[in-house]
């Protein structure tokens, strides 16, 4: 049917669009407040300010029109999240960061592979474990002894 | 004739036994680093710099130089099996070369970047060898208003990479700039959005941003449908590209090559626009655009050979001008200057022999990459058919390793975490990555070259149009989006008026 | 198995065994470079590193840092332990003119470090397009001051020594030329090369070889004695400039309260490393100056940190308004 009628009810068509476009003003709305103590300049010296004030509410605008679409057209539904990846997966990352530098490379390696083994079903522990150690192994040998990284390897054992 | 004694003294010099070696321990270390996502040249480059103390300048640079390109050689393979692009440029690489693999044609998707790289690596040579200080000279004319007008039409030709609909590409892109912006003004010292982080104000690291959005989300994705990455497993194709493809790809790979030799002069890092520009004008004209996207072989041959080219012919800058045009040349650079050799106009005369071994090693390293990768392709092959289970975790660990050893920090990783949590509500809604990635890297030189044209013509926005090269560069920037934006707006009419 | 059992338990021995102070270095010192690889800084760094791990009998493994113009690694290091394996080569950004230029900086220059000594400074040289309308000192003061309005000068980024060295300039001259700014030397010296802008100072490494081939013109540098590095370049001092001397200044620093023994021990190895043939030539070679007599040592360099903060201060506050 011609446009118009999409809006009938109000009822969001594109629940992607619609979900994309308010977490895209979000973004803006916290560029906007963290910009908002900057100074704009004038042509002759452009302010710090200035470009990222300008791309903030142009981004809004277009989150605006894919609001305005997502009313109109029909689109995909959001599947719900996995929290489980997203804990575990980001959370070995957040893990690596936290233990490499005060326990090394040699118990952030295995900590990494082992916390992020929890995210999937496929996972076999004992495998996931020894598998852990054999890549850490593997990292060490080849980014702290052969390429040699300044990556700490023990602190707590070695020194370094 | 000069240049051809001028290559046989390279040749001469590339062809000793010493610097063989070198080349090769280079090109494999190179390919090495390059493949493992997330780990880039720059911090393998600084650490193996002690390791070149020990041998003459001419032989350090032609290794540290074949870890250069052996990693973009690399890192193309990890964008096709794995998604992950580990630099801006293969970005481009990963969309069409990640389908095919999906489509069980990994193997062709690495032989034809692969033969691509080694065809644009060999004309790149020759172009330098021919034209390097010429078009020197040319390079100098850029200043910040033609820069500026470069981005533009960069950014116009981001929006050809949507593989769906115009609007969101174009919103990434600008999404894409806005992050860009993050970080310590360079005019005034203050500190822009970095929410009081110190881990911000340098901005976000591109490696952080990329394997947040890409290595990350990628993972989540992958854990969520276990059937969209089982795909890549069901069959793995023939190893090498046919002939027909061969032929499909001839005029891809030359038009990329030419493209990226042009543009990896350009001191700025034009070398950047290169696989982009190539992808589009492939795409515009290839009989059926739609094929691009999901796996279209134009679409990897094309960029793949204009980015080699590319990442050859800047070295033209750094060897002539003795001005860096990125990072990694930055450090080659440093790495001259331990060496007791200062890049610079004066090289070419004063020390022939180290220019002009360096260009012959450059087509020597490509071939090594050649005769090093074609046979690898079936061992990166098998390597998808690694279980899952296995693989992420070990993709996670290399992402973390490389992370941190940017800037030996941990907020790095901790920050490349959260965006995997972005990239992830990207993907929930729909938006895609690629167009972002590209805003982030050109609106970072945009930003500044604005600022710097406006200072310098003080703050007359003519000078954009004054100056003849920036005012045709503008225009095709129109034109391509006027080109990119009609079939949208005709299709959106069409389904206005098909109804549902 | 059994071999990694024995080097657990020698490694176990290692960290718990009190090392004593004169047995030092048992193992790898960390040299944290502030600032990316193969800079000017990184570059001094490098060349002294491996003359020190030979008198040191250790590996000095060069750790790059980078982030908020060097003061991110010389806040870890800062906090790091004061024993000898964690060092740092500051300069005279991040230990001279990092106080006027950030609000919140985590260390104090002169309190939170052991100083060990000075290593090669790299001199300020004051470079301007090809074309420029004058050659020497005399006519650039003039043609800077009569042209005030319309004179473009580059610079490497707020913070950057391209920046603070071009402020001191300015500031000298009592002019306000309008600054633009580049996200590095490489980019900024492009611009000046292809005639872009006006001028702009920075280190003599950065600019020697454009110097040399005379894309660029230079047109003083800011030393009290010629450089042998570029013989034909009058400094300040002899051409009527005399205030403005300045030196990109690197120095090795180690967390506060370093047992004696190992600063001596340090200054010590950094000293020998100077006098190294090979480190030297390339050093001059380089442009790079390198101090001598009473110059070196811990003490020099508290006083050196002292001035330089209680230089820079007054100046980048006037800048910034």
């Amino acid at each position: 049917m011609a446009e118009g009628t999409g809006m009938s009810g109000g009822r969001i068509k594109s629940p992607e669009d619609f979900c994309g476009a308010i977490f895209l003003l979000l973004i803006c709305a916290l560029a906007l407040w963290q910009a908002s103590e900057l100074t704009f300049g004038t042509l002759r010296a452009v302010g710090p300010g200035l470009m990222p004030t300008a791309l903030a509410v142009l981004l809004a605008g277009l989150a605006c029109v894919l609001m305005v679409s997502s009313l109109k057209d029909d689109g995909p539904d959001v599947s719900p999240p996995s929290w489980r990846g997203i804990l575990f997966v980001l959370g070995a990352f957040v893990a690596f960061g936290l233990a490499v530098r005060p326990l090394g490379l040699a118990v952030a390696g295995p900590l990494a592979v082992i916390i992020a083994g929890f995210a999937s079903d496929e996972t076999r522990p004992g495998e996931t474990v020894l598998f852990g150690l054999g890549m850490t192994a593997f990292c060490i040998a080849l980014f702290k002894f052969a390429l040699g990284l300044p990556i700490p390897l023990a602190p707590w054992l070695l020194g370094y | 004739m000069d240049i051809i004694s001028n290559l046989a003294l390279g040749f001469s010099v590339a062809l000793s036994l010493q610097n063989l070696a070198l080349c090769f321990v280079g090109c494999l270390v190179g390919t090495m680093i390059g493949v493992l996502p997330g780990v880039g040249p720059i911090a393998t480059i600084a650490m193996l710099l002690p390791l070149t103390f020990k041998v003459d300048p001419t032989g350090a640079l032609i290794m540290l130089a074949g870890i250069y390109y052996g990693a973009q050689y690399g890192g193309s393979t990890t964008a096709i099996l794995i998604n992950i692009p580990g630099e801006a440029t293969s970005v481009v690489t990963a969309m069409d070369g990640h389908e095919m693999a999906k489509n069980g044609e990994a193997g062709k998707a690495l032989g034809i970047a692969a033969i691509g790289s080694f065809i644009a690596g060999s004309v790149a040579t020759l172009v330098i060898a021919l034209l390097g200080k010429p078009l020197t000279a040319m390079a100098l004319i850029f200043g910040p208003a033609e820069y500026f007008s470069l981005m533009v039409l960069g950014l116009a030709l981001a929006v050809a990479l949507a593989r769906g609909s115009v609007l969101k590409a174009i919103i990434m892109i600008v999404l894409g700039i806005l992050l860009s912006t993050i970080g310590t003004d360079l005019d005034t010292g203050e500190e822009r959005l970095t929410l009081g982080m110190t881990a911000l104000s340098d901005g976000i690291d591109f490696a952080v941003l990329a394997m947040g959005v890409f290595g990350l989300a990628e993972i989540l994705k992958n854990l969520e449908n276990p059937e969209a990455r089982d795909v890549v497993k069901s069959g793995i194709g023939k190893l090498l590209p046919t002939m027909d493809d061969m032929k499909r790809c001839f005029a891809p790979i030359m038009r990329g090559t030419a493209l990226g030799s042009i543009l990896g002069i350009l001191p700025g890092n034009g070398a950047v626009l290169a696989p982009f520009a190539s992808y589009t004008i492939e795409k515009k004209l290839a009989k059926d655009p739609s094929r691009f996207g999901k796996g279209a072989i134009e679409g990897v041959a094309g960029p793949e050979s204009a980015n080699n080219a590319g990442a050859q012919t800047a070295f033209i800058p750094l060897l002539t001008l003795g001005i860096p045009p990125n990072a990694v040349m930055a450090l080659m650079v440093g790495a001259m200057t331990i060496h007791g050799i200062i890049p610079g106009p004066l090289v070419m005369s004063k020390s022939p022999d180290l220019f002009w071994g360096m260009v012959a090693s450059m087509w020597v390293g490509n071939a090594m990459l050649v005769i090093i990768n074609l046979p690898m392709i079936g061992l990166w092959v098998k390597l998808l058919k690694v279980p899952y289970r296995l693989m992420f975790p070990a993709i996670l660990l290399f992402c973390a390793i490389g992370i941190y050893s940017i800037n030996n920090n941990p907020a790095d990783v901790f920050l490349t975490a959260f965006f995997g949590l972005v990239g992830y509500a990207f993907y929930k809604f729909g938006l895609e990555p690629a167009p972002m990635l590209l805003g982030f890297v050109l609106g970072k030189l945009m930003e500044q070259k604005l600022r710097q044209a406006l200072t310098l013509s003080r703050g007359s926005m003519m000078t954009f149009i004054e100056r003849p090269i920036s005012a045709v560069l503008l225009l095709i920037a129109l034109a391509i989006i006027t080109v990119a934006l009609l079939p949208s707006v005709r299709k959106g009419r069409e389904e206005a008026f098909q109804g549902d | 198995m059994k071999r990694m059992l024995i080097a657990a338990a020698a490694a176990l021995t290692l960290a718990t065994a009190p090392t004593k102070a004169q047995d030092y270095p048992t193992r790898p010192v960390t040299m944290i470079v502030p600032f990316a690889a193969g800079g000017p800084t990184d570059i001094i760094a490098r060349l002294v590193a491996e003359s020190m791990s030979k008198t040191l009998g250790q590996q000095v493994i060069i750790e790059n840092v980078a982030g908020a113009g060097g003061t991110t690694g010389s806040t870890r290091a800062a906090q790091a332990a004061p024993d000898g394996y964690t060092i740092l080569m500051g300069h005279m950004g991040t230990h001279g003119a990092a106080p006027g230029l950030y609000k919140n900086l985590k260390y104090n220059p002169s309190t939170d470090f052991t100083p060990i000594g000075l290593a090669a400074g790299t001199p300020i040289v004051i470079v301007t397009k090809k074309a420029f309308p004058a050659d020497d000192t005399k006519g650039f003061v003039s043609y800077v001051k009569a042209n005030n309005d319309k004179i473009t000068q580059a610079h490497a980024g707020v913070g950057s020594v391209s920046f603070t060295t071009c402020m001191l300039l300015t500031h000298q001259l009592g002019v306000k030329a309008t600054a633009v700014a580049y996200t590095g030397t490489g980019p900024a010296l492009n611009d000046l090369v292809g005639g872009q802008v006006d001028y702009m100072c920075d280190q003599l490494p950065s600019v020697i070889a454009q110097v040399r081939a005379g894309t660029v013109k230079a047109i003083s540098i800011a030393l009290p004695e010629r450089s042998p590095a570029l013989p034909n370049l009058a400094t300040t001092k002899e051409s009527g400039l005399p205030e403005f001397q300045v030196s990109a200044w690197n120095a090795v620093f180690a967390p506060k309260n370093l047992p004696e023994p190992i600063k001596a021990k340090l200054a010590d190895s950094l000293s020998k490393a100077l006098d190294d043939d090979k480190v030297k030539a390339r050093l001059l070679d380089l442009g790079a100056v390198i101090p001598q007599g009473k110059e070196r040592g811990p003490d020099a360099l508290a006083a050196l940190v002292k001035s330089e903060v209680d230089r820079w201060g007054p100046i980048l506050k006037s800048v910034q308004q």
